[in-house]
């Protein structure tokens, strides 16, 4: 199999190819960049258009849009405290503090460099341990994948905030938003209100862009003489190769990033955002001084930004060889896939191997590529977008919004859903409700649900069949570990601080 | 007022369509309805046919795909349904989804609603089990299946879709009882049998084509054996008379005028005889069967039948 | 000074609380036609809504009581409210009469009610943006947007 990834690479090369993955890294960064674009929308508008392109062009578009795409998202996160795609929201967390204090410049340098690592992890990852890993993904049946829901949950408790009530209150508002549309196993509705629009369930995006983007253009408007917002004088840009020996002291988060990335990749279902969200808690817990994330710590950039790109090539891994798509963006690119005859499975590594391995390498480049593209696009010129006036800069997100939420489906009716999530949106940052517990648990609430019914089906109702083999109990055993292990630190330290 | 506006808007498009007919069709771009996304099966069919319709309409008649997603499809065939017969607007039908539809929810479209273009696939349900069951002949499954009634677990796409459908038909010809595990989509299905975590799936001939290896395939539900995959025997060969398929088809508005019809229906029955389209939807994993007009809307009164009937006899919802 | 009766009940959490609970219990009403384990999660988390609301809403009467003043939700209601409806105009605008009029109306509307008012500038932003798209999504990508559904179709 290897001397088949070396006859793809002359292909990948070929000019058309090459121009591809360029154009749509670029491409993949602007759109992650505006808010209300995000990365799913682009592909899913792409795909049709792909019909009539060779193949390796169409992948390499959408290779380079995907990692474009997952570093975009940080650029409004660190700039606007918009997170660019859903991804993006850990990247909030520490970016935007960041751009406050005049860092701006090094956040976003920080986010490409990790970018960049992580999807050169992941596309490893894929090239060279596709088939084992998705052995792996066979291990995780229905109860195993509730738990990794589970797991992914119980991370909400770090997300809380400073008001663990107003917190837990996010979190029920995420995890009812996840179970509407139908019912996962018999299909009759649950709280669609004879709306067809809704029986799919809310896409993500759209709660995205209605919670994240509408408050900060309410705010443009509200305020549009006050001049805080980071103008990009004051990013403190400097040159890549002065930043670079900063994050020195990153390889560890980075690692571990680049770990659970391509871990969660591989898990059907659950995607970057959880990816990014456990990366970003993994890091703080494992950091010296703790206290620092959240106030501009560029750690908590770093870990956030490879995580959320170390799944992209893996999310592939088993949407190649099982046809289950380990993210919303992988979904559509196996649409591409099939648009191109390439059917998912076992037999496609040998049926098409040098599409299939070129597209692998066509992750690889677009990772790569994406410190060249990405440094000097963001820091130079995209930033300086934000030194348009604030109202028109508000009334132009205002557009990308409708554009963004509309071309998912192609209907009116998300945008109305969207501007209702954006009213509450608007209520819920002024009172100080977090959003990262709503994101969370609208991923991970309906799919935790949908599997534990599955499970319990499975067993016939027995719930043993949650705690039957290994696998399930090594995740219960992390939950639990994640849960406690902190609160049993603290109360350690704090008696010897007593003693 | 805005309920005005729109019957102006039909009125003048109901004189439009009577100078259409008369006019040689088409001489302006068809818009065919997908209700899924782009890349889905139902989605890469309309596109590798659109064409060869295109070329068997003559005149650079022009076809183009717009997709609809979302509620199974139901939206888009129901903006089918209710578009002007004019022959400008087709959807893509799938079957037996879209009358279940009509029977397990509320539909604003029933079977009356469509002129019947063509089915173009018939993907046959196969019978699989999960390697580590050991269950690798129909007679063994069955066995098992009487001794301990509902311990074999079924992984399938959907409830009140074909594999359900076929289940059934399983359950009534050989008097057995499973468990159904009811999966989204039959990716997360076949995934789960690959895994060993369920013995035994309905799915379609497509779905298990290439995972033949790693699957034991019992059966295919054809009266003969599928093109798509020869080497595998058919139930009836076996002695079981199971024949389920899940079927997609292009359909209009109802009320198409009749020469539009007739010029659709012609074009579509020469997709069957045209290699270079076989070979292209075989590569898209789309088992074709080319059925046309009176008889798709025969197959379509069929299925609709037999959705009744699971429905009145076990409801799923 | 304790706050008069009327300004306790109008603190912006306390309302907040009071509409998560009425809605929460709108919602808990159609899970009584569900099956039992459908209904389970939503009625869990809606119920858990209501708990958690009404445990805001005592933090935030005690606040009250012991004479903490709640911070008001905006310094501008004025400009929020007229921002959010120019948003839900923009959107019904682009269904019902089209999206490129309306947005070629909208961009420069906006900025220039909330303060940019250099009409060469509006001109030139409001070419760039709507050309962009049209560009990109309309040309390129024949991405259809909505054309309006007052005129028909």
């Amino acid at each position: 199999m290897y001397s088949d990834l070396l006859h793809a690479l002359p292909d990948v090369f070929a000019w058309t190819n090459f121009a591809a993955v360029v154009i749509g890294v670029i491409a993949g960064i602007v759109v992650g960049a505006m808010p209300g674009l995000s990365a799913t929308m682009a592909i899913s508008v792409l795909v049709p258009f792909t019909f009539g392109l060779e193949p390796l062009v169409a992948l390499g578009l959408m290779a380079g849009i995907y990692n474009g795409a997952m570093y975009g998202g940080a650029i409004p996160a660190v700039l606007l405290r918009i997170p660019g795609t859903p991804a993006a929201v850990a990247t909030t967390f520490d970016g935007y503090p960041m751009a406050q204090k005049g860092e701006g410049g090094f956040a976003l340098q920080v986010a490409v460099v990790s970018s960049a690592f992580g999807g050169i992890a992941s596309a490893f990852a894929l090239m060279l341990l596709a088939p084992p890993l998705s052995k792996v993904t066979l291990l995780f049946g229905p109860s195993e994948v509730f738990w990794v829901a589970v797991f992914g949950l119980a991370s909400i408790i770090f997300l809380l905030g400073g008001n663990p009530v107003k917190g837990l209150i996010s979190a029920c508002f995420g995890v009812f938003v996840s179970v509407i549309g139908s019912d996962p196993i018999y299909g009759n509705d649950r709280f669609t209100f004879g709306q067809l629009e809704m029986l799919d369930g809310i896409n993500i995006v759209i709660l995205l862009v209605g919670l994240y983007a509408l408050p900060p253009v309410i705010d443009l408007l509200e305020t549009p003489l006050k001049t805080d917002g980071v103008s990009s004088s004051k990013l403190g840009t400097q040159s890549l190769w002065k930043a670079l020996p900063r994050m020195k002291s990153f390889w560890k988060t980075w690692l571990r990033g680049s770990f659970l990335g391509i871990w969660i990749g591989i898990l059907p279902g659950a995607g970057g955002s959880m990816a990014a969200f456990m990366s970003y808690n993994e890091a703080r817990r494992t950091s010296k001084h703790p206290e620092k994330w959240g106030e501009g710590e560029p750690e908590g950039v770093a870990a956030a930004e490879v995580a959320n790109n170390a799944d992209t090539a893996s999310a592939l891994i088993p949407a190649l060889t099982l046809g289950i798509p380990g993210t919303a963006v992988a979904a559509v690119m196996l649409g591409g896939l099939l648009v191109h005859g390439l059917q998912p499975g076992p037999m496609l590594f040998r049926d098409n191997p040098d599409i299939v391995f070129g597209f692998m390498w066509q992750f690889l480049f677009g990772a790569i590529l994406l410190v060249l593209l990405g440094g000097s696009l963001a820091t130079n010129s995209f930033a300086r977008l934000l030194n348009l006036p604030r109202p028109l800069l508000g009334s132009v997100i205002i557009v990308l919004m409708l554009i963004g939420v509309y071309s998912i489906h192609g209907r009116m009716f998300d945008v109305y859903l969207m501007l209702g999530f954006g009213a509450i949106g608007w209520v819920m940052d002024r009172l100080k409700f977090p959003l990262p517990p709503v994101v969370l648990g609208l991923i991970l609430g309906g799919f935790a649900e949908e599997n534990l019914r599955l499970a319990l089906r499975i067993g016939r109702g027995d719930p043993m069949i949650l705690f039957q083999n290994t696998t399930s109990l090594i995740l219960v055993a992390l939950t639990i570990a994640v849960v406690v292990g902190p609160t049993l630190k603290k109360r350690y330290i704090d008696s010897r601080k007593k003693a | 007022m805005l309920n005005f506006f729109k019957k102006t808007a039909i009125a003048s498009a109901m004189c439009l369509t009577a100078g259409a007919a008369l006019a040689e069709y088409p001489e302006k771009p068809i818009e065919v309805i997908v209700g899924y996304s782009a890349g889905g099966g139902t989605d890469v069919m309309a596109r590798t046919a659109a064409p060869f319709i295109e070329k068997y309409l003559g005149d650079g008649a022009s076809l183009v795909v717009k997709n609809m997603p979302g509620a199974s499809g139901q939206i888009g065939v129901t903006e089918a349904a209710n578009a002007d017969p004019d022959g400008y607007t087709l959807g893509t039908f799938n079957l037996p989804g879209m009358m279940a539809r009509t029977v397990d929810r509320k539909a604003d479209y029933d079977k009356e609603s469509f002129t019947y273009l063509a089915n173009v696939v018939n993907d046959p349900n196969v019978i699989v089990t999960a390697k580590n069951t050991g269950l690798d002949t129909l007679d063994k499954l069955l066995e098992e299946a009487k001794a301990n009634p509902g311990a074999v677990t079924v992984a399938m796409s959907s409830l009140g879709g074909d594999d359900h459908f076929a289940l059934i038909k399983l359950e009534n010809a050989t008097d057995t009882e499973f468990t159904i595990v009811p999966f989204k989509g039959s990716a997360p299905a076949r995934t789960a049998l690959l895994g060993g975590h369920v013995a035994m799936g309905i799915l379609n001939i497509s779905e298990v084509a290439e995972f033949q290896d790693q699957l034991n395939v019992l059966g295919v539900a054809t009266k003969e054996r599928s093109e798509f995959a020869p080497d595998l025997p058919t139930f009836q060969e076996q002695g079981l008379d199971l024949v389920n398929g899940s079927m997609r088809g292009f359909i209009a508005p109802a009320g198409l005028p009749e020469d539009v019809q007739a010029k659709l229906i012609d074009a579509f029955s020469q997709l069957s005889s045209d290699q270079e389209f076989l070979d292209a939807m075989a590569a898209t994993a789309n088992p074709v069967e080319v059925v046309t007009g009176e008889e798709f809307k025969q197959l379509t009164a069929d299925l609709h039948e037999l959705a009744k009937g699971v429905w009145e006899t076990t409801p799923w919802n | 000074m304790p706050e008069s009766r009327n300004s306790r009940l109008t603190r912006p959490e306390t309302l907040t609380a009071l509409g998560i609970i009425v809605a929460a219990a709108g919602f808990l009403i159609p899970t009584t036609a569900l099956r039992p384990i459908s209904a389970l999660l939503p009625a869990a988390m809606l119920v858990g809504l209501i708990v958690l609301s009404v445990a805001l809403l005592v933090s935030d009467q005690r606040k009250a009581r012991a004479g903490e003043p709640a911070k008001s939700m905006t310094q501008a209601p004025k400009r929020v409210i007229g921002a959010f409806l120019l948003i839900v105009t923009y959107a019904l605008a682009c269904d019902f009469i089209g999206f490129y009029v309306s947005t070629a109306v909208t961009i420069p509307l906006v900025a220039w009610i909330f303060g940019y008012r250099s009409p060469i500038g509006l001109l030139i932003a409001t070419v760039i943006v709507v050309g962009t798209i049209w560009a990109i999504f309309d040309f390129g990508m024949s991405q259809d947007f909505p054309t309006g559904r007052f005129w028909g179709h």
